[in-house]
């Protein structure tokens, strides 16, 4: 029989012949050890290929991703399901960084412009959400969700000093963590979450991994009991 | 954010492989990533929607490629080898995370293909793209693209087994 060219049974590897070839050549490969040899070298060569050039995240994404969504200045309202397939885990390690995902997430908002109501941010990632800030300001953990689904959840001082609490919108489909400055609540971390329907639930059993992962990165000491949270509370987080 | 961004943004782990497979050097790659991102949001009038924004994108990431490589030729003639040589080691130590020997080896040898050979390699064998994609992005025709592949990996096998790995 012919002795089979390389360029056909690269094909056969590659998938680029009609079945009716390629079963001629797997038929060719059972009859003949040499080709089936070569065939198999092939076939490895292309796993370790992928092997050698994995697609993973990099950390330098992060700052791409935010120069593409300051670049093209076009809007769009539906960003809780884009947001939530970029937070995908096949993406996370991108976004796990928190001050950057803040930053790309914050360009992202801030695009939002003249939306009324719902989750906002301003450019900088201060939150300009009226109804969010006056949760972070005023809600204790104990309280739950309120009319919108919005709840706080851990609250804990970092290592500059600054209050921080993790929070969920519920009806936004987002969870966070922002820590108060002087001028506002600036946004730490973002990530998708799906309130849970159950009726006993606990915000910090609720909080996705990225959220909790800022908290672990940021936290200077313990987060609050009860009693400690409604005594920041009623200073004014300050 | 439009379809456009998310899915740009949604392609940048494809092609910063692509990058790496066909730079020579981690920091190279970056750059040519970045400069696709720049060409991408500059001339987006360009891109026809429904069509494919990676093959799209991988086109103007070789082009891109392609002038640095002119370029680069040009400064090879008044750059000593052995500096160019000592600069290329040093960078692909600190980019070689943990894969095994063999993996390591493919990757080298696969630096090391003449330039042509390379994008087809880095197109049909790391990304995936079909024949017909590949020749595409490679703007030749499929029977190019394919003796390309052909010798690449010819060589490739070659390279792996005087080096005493099995592929």
């Amino acid at each position: 029989m012919n002795r089979l060219d390389d360029e056909i049974l690269m094909r056969r590897v590659d998938g680029e012949l009609p079945p009716d070839e390629a079963a001629a050549v797997d038929a060719a490969a059972a009859a003949d050890p040499g080709t089936a040899a070569r065939l198999d070298a092939l076939r490895r060569l292309r796993g370790l290929a992928r092997e050698a050039f994995p697609a993973t995240a990099d950390p330098r994404d992060a700052a791409l991703a935010a120069r593409i969504l300051a670049g093209a200045p076009a809007r769009t309202t539906d960003w809780t399901g884009w947001l939530r397939s970029a937070l995908a885990p096949r993406l996370a390690p991108v976004w796990a960084a928190s001050a950057a995902a803040a930053f790309v997430l914050g360009l992202a908002f801030g695009q939002l412009g003249g939306r009324d109501e719902g989750f906002a941010l301003a450019p900088d990632g201060g939150i300009a959400d009226v109804g969010l800030v006056r949760v972070l300001d005023r809600r204790l953990a104990a309280q739950g969700p309120d009319a919108a689904g919005r709840a706080v959840g851990l609250s804990f001082r970092d290592a500059e000093g600054r209050w921080c609490r993790t929070f969920a919108a519920g009806d936004d489909g987002v969870a966070g963590l922002a820590c108060r400055e002087a001028d506002g609540w600036r946004l730490e971390a973002l990530a998708p979450f799906a309130a849970s329907t159950g009726e006993v639930r606990t915000a910090s059993a609720d909080t996705p991994a990225p959220v909790l992962a800022a908290v672990d990165a940021l936290i200077a000491g313990e987060t609050l009991d009860a009693a400690a949270e409604a005594r920041a509370r009623d200073a004014g987080w300050r | 954010m439009d379809g456009f961004q998310r899915e740009l943004v949604e392609l940048l782990p494809r092609l910063r492989r692509f990058a790496r497979a066909v730079c020579r050097s981690d920091a190279d790659a970056q750059d040519l990533v970045q400069e696709t991102v720049e060409r991408a949001l500059a001339r987006r009038a360009g891109f026809r929607p429904g069509t494919r924004l990676d093959s799209w994108a991988f086109t103007i990431m070789r082009r891109i490629h392609i002038d640095h490589a002119r370029a680069g030729a040009r400064w090879s003639r008044v750059v000593t080898p052995a500096d160019e040589r000592t600069a290329e080691v040093a960078d692909v130590g600190q980019a070689d995370e943990d894969l095994r020997a063999d993996a390591l080896a493919l990757r080298r040898a696969i630096r090391d293909l003449p330039d042509d050979q390379r994008l087809a390699v880095a197109l049909v064998l790391v990304d995936g793209l079909s024949y017909a994609e590949a020749a595409a992005v490679m703007g030749v025709p499929p029977g190019t693209l394919t003796s390309r592949l052909v010798r690449g990996r010819q060589s490739l096998i070659r390279t792996l087994a005087a080096q005493g790995v099995s592929a």
